[in-house]
């Protein structure tokens, strides 16, 4: 063992030291070894290999395992591929054809959007706040909201790379309850609607209410944020420039050294504003045995709560979007209209309630059964 | 001989049935008087599960633990989720767990639109894109490949990410429950993809989910082909729902959403895909307005699980020898070694490592340790084998800021006092 002042040793040397063994520096720190670039995987993580039919000096393999070539299953064929080839990366690869406006996006967002994210997609709810950021606040840091520090905005317009991610997200995840029951062109409409409100410009204009948007057309935006992102991993270097990129901890903040002796003091932070009640079920260290559970009788086993369950808890989970059942409070003016008004709001939509709640699928039976069990439950 | 043996048996017998009786009247004799004060009464007294028959063994065919146990649960909490339970994380006690194993249904449990209830015979994977040979495997047929076991920890880069500012949680499962670790069960891609025809140009794998969210991740084809998996097995039996049943994809070491769930399709392409989760969410923000991309691996960390919030030393005094207890893990490699602080990090002493030591996997630590009943800053810093070492929390903001939401990997510091009560602080210069 020998100390070493490393501020003292060209880079070079010092580098090879290290990748050599592990050292004092200073005497209260201890240096580590770490591996070469060559030694290293594609995330910087140590590369393992079989050696003596052991992976990762750990576990034992059956080396004729990697030597055999399974012929397994059968090909998959050019319509299957098309069926589940939904993605749309960010070249546009996948981009299907289809047309729409923001006008129409509009009222897209209005009936099947705007219950969870909010007016205009300004969010709400505790759901994504789509909309209104600035690409000038992605610098903010909000360390101390007493300080009159304000968060960054990370909106769609602000800070989303793509707007390829914006068409496929919507088409493949949206709406939340019944993801891919939009057809392409109103996905189209929507995607519109979203880059109007962000302003987002189309060959260097606004997007006007009725402007038709369409493949070629949506193909042509660039996102403000577009080089916002690091390390570059989309020309053919990517791979490799993500592998330096991880394999230096400099980048992320992490040390190679251990401090042992007299290291930096600090001060001690206790939790100001715990969280720790909103915890579900509150936590605790007791053993006993649980309380009995009030029995059944409330149908929750019926065909109409697990409908419910998959169909309408999605909105009617959330007090702040939908009346919940059980809170009777809520549901007592409702109640007071009558079976009858319950049944056709919910078959026809009623406010920000869709038609069926957007389940489309759902016969009339099925609803009206799934209103007695809400109205049930509320009473 | 035989008969001299079996009267020596009679006899003994005779002989033990005489003192039996003496003992009776002894005991009969002793009762009024059996309770003296430092009697514990639970041991004096049969109980009443040793006085009757217990549970037949039909009645639970497919066991649940001791209701005793109903206190240990995954657990959730409203601000960790965007709007309702169903994009949302239920949080793993990792306060109660013990070993390197997390129980099936304590896992904990990620989702972007619900756990997914997937029919198996109506399960298939496909593989397409830059392949010669575009396949489709049953279920079935992805278990006929050779299959390989390994114990890997998943963890959610969002671990931890409410303490980015401030200590906010005085609970171990909300401080670093959003992890687990199983043996998973499945097979290696590359014994799948070798006999596909790979076109040259081929960089990057999308792996995407099945189920409402249709979660997609991109993997470069560099790290299918190293050590990933598909999976359809934890701790020996199916995977979960919550886990993705029937099929995940494990990347290990690796953001656990990059885990694609409920795993239906893998598409080689010769760009990265951008999708939803590695755009608008997955990117760290940093202090400059730059966000990084692509952060595949979780760094080293560690923390200590006894004592902890929920597991205080109120029950010991000065004077006793007690064991400190932590979990550390790296998605670098090794665990190589943990330091131990009793002052909040000025000075530091070397823990020992227990039990199985795994590549990407959680290793206990361990450091036996006379405490003198004065209060302590009790921290675990771990390193790896690629030399990196847990950041203090200066070390990490410094350079990462407080808004990237996820990675964070600083020291964990517990407050102990002298009373044992144990607290969550954060040590800041």
């Amino acid at each position: 063992m020998f100390i070493l002042d490393l501020k003292k040793i060209s880079g070079v040397v010092a580098m090879a030291l290290i990748a050599s063994s592990s050292l004092i520096a200073g005497g209260n720190e201890i240096k580590l070894k770490t591996p070469s670039l060559e030694e290293r995987a594609i995330d910087g993580a140590i590369k393992y290999e079989i050696k003596d039919g052991v992976y990762a000096n750990t576990y034992r393999v059956n080396p004729k395992a990697y030597k055999m070539a399974p012929k397994y299953g059968r090909a998959a064929t050019p319509n299957e591929i098309k069926a589940w080839d939904i993605d749309v990366r960010y070249d546009w690869q996948g981009l299907p054809e289809g047309k729409g406006t923001a006008t129409e996006g509009d009222e897209l967002f209005e009936k099947h959007c705007a219950m969870c994210h909010g007016d205009m997609g300004t969010g709400g709810n505790g759901y994504p706040k789509l909309t209104g950021g600035d690409i000038s606040t992605l610098t903010n840091q909000l360390v101390d909201p007493a300080n009159g520090d304000e968060p960054p905005e990370r909106s769609i317009g602000a800070y989303w790379p793509y707007a390829s991610t914006l068409w496929w997200y919507v088409k493949t995840g949206m709406p939340f309850p019944h993801p891919m029951s939009l057809t392409n062109d109103e996905v189209y409409s929507i995607v519109a609607y979203l880059l109007q409100v962000e302003e987002i410009q189309i060959d260097g204009k606004d997007i006007e209410d009725d402007q038709v948007i369409d493949k070629k057309t949506l193909m042509k935006v660039v996102m403000p944020n577009v080089n916002g992102f690091y390390p570059e991993v989309n020309g053919p270097d990517g791979p490799q420039n993500m592998k330096k990129f991880l394999s230096d901890p400099k980048n992320y903040g992490t040390p190679t050294t251990r401090c042992m002796k007299n290291c930096p003091k600090g001060k001690v932070v206790h939790i100001k504003a715990a969280l720790d009640d909103g915890i579900i079920p509150p936590s605790t260290q007791i053993k006993d045995l649980p309380k009995e559970k009030a029995s059944g009788g409330d149908g929750a086993d019926s065909k109409a709560a697990k409908l419910f369950e998959s169909k309408c808890n999605a909105c009617h989970g959330n007090a702040a979007i939908a009346p919940v059942p059980g809170d009777k409070d809520a549901w007592e003016a409702r109640i007071k209209q009558g079976q009858e008004t319950l049944y056709d709001h919910a078959i026809k939509g009623f406010q920000g309630m869709p038609p069926k709640g957007g389940a489309a699928d759902l016969s009339d039976a099925d609803v009206k059964a799934i209103v007695d069990y809400m109205v049930g439950k509320s009473k | 001989m035989q008969n001299k043996n079996s009267n020596n048996k009679v006899a003994s017998r005779r002989g033990f049935l005489k003192n039996m009786a003496a003992s009776v009247v002894a005991a009969g004799a002793l009762a009024p008087a059996a309770l003296r004060a430092a009697d514990d009464p639970i041991i004096m007294k049969e109980q009443e599960w040793s006085t009757k028959l217990g549970l037949p063994v039909d009645k639970n065919l497919y066991g649940v633990p001791s209701p005793y146990e109903h206190n240990v649960v995954r657990r959730v909490h409203k601000l960790l989720s965007s709007g309702d339970m169903y994009a949302s994380v239920a949080m793993c006690p990792i306060q109660d767990l013990e070993g390197i194993i997390t129980p099936n249904g304590l896992f904990f449990n990620r989702c972007h639109g619900g756990v997914a209830i997937v029919d198996p015979n109506k399960y298939r994977l496909m593989i397409h894109g830059l392949v010669e040979k575009p396949l489709v495997l049953t279920l079935d047929e992805l278990k006929r490949y050779p299959t390989e076991s390994v114990i890997h920890f998943i963890e959610c880069p969002a671990n931890g990410s409410t303490e980015w500012r401030a200590p906010q949680f005085n609970t171990l499962q909300f401080i670093k429950g959003m992890m687990s670790q199983a043996e998973w069960t499945g097979v290696r891609l590359k014994h799948i993809l070798k006999d596909l025809g790979i076109k040259p140009e081929a960089k990057w794998v999308l792996a995407e989910g099945n189920d409402n969210s249709h979660m997609g991740r991109t993997v470069p084809l560099e790290k299918i082909m190293d050590d990933a998996m598909v999976v359809w097995a934890q701790n020996g039996e199916a995977l979960r729902p919550e886990q993705g049943y029937p099929v995940r994809l494990l990347v290990p070491g690796w953001e656990g959403n990059l885990n694609v769930k409920w795993l239906n399709r893998l598409e080689i392409g010769d760009k990265p895909w951008h999708a939803k989760e590695e755009t608008s969410k997955y990117t760290m923000l940093m202090p400059s307005g730059k966000a990084i991309r692509y952060f595949w691996p979780m760094e080293v960390n560690s923390v200590i699980t006894r004592p902890c919030p929920d597991k205080d030393w109120k029950g010991y005094k000065a004077g006793d020898v007690i064991e400190i207890e932590g979990l550390a893990w790296s998605g670098h490699g090794l665990v190589k070694g943990v330091d131990i602080s009793f002052d909040g990090g000025e000075n530091w002493v070397e823990a020992e490592l227990k039990g199985l030591v795994l590549p990407k996997a959680w290793t206990r630590f361990s450091y036996i340790f006379k405490w003198d009943g004065k209060p302590l800053l009790l921290s675990s810093r771990a390193y790896d084998e690629v030399g990196n070492v847990q950041p203090t929390i200066d070390q990490e903001v410094k350079k990462m800021g407080v808004e990237n939401i996820y990675h964070r990997n600083a020291i964990v510091t517990w407050e102990v006092k002298a009373n044992g009560e144990v607290n969550n602080v954060h040590i800041r210069s």
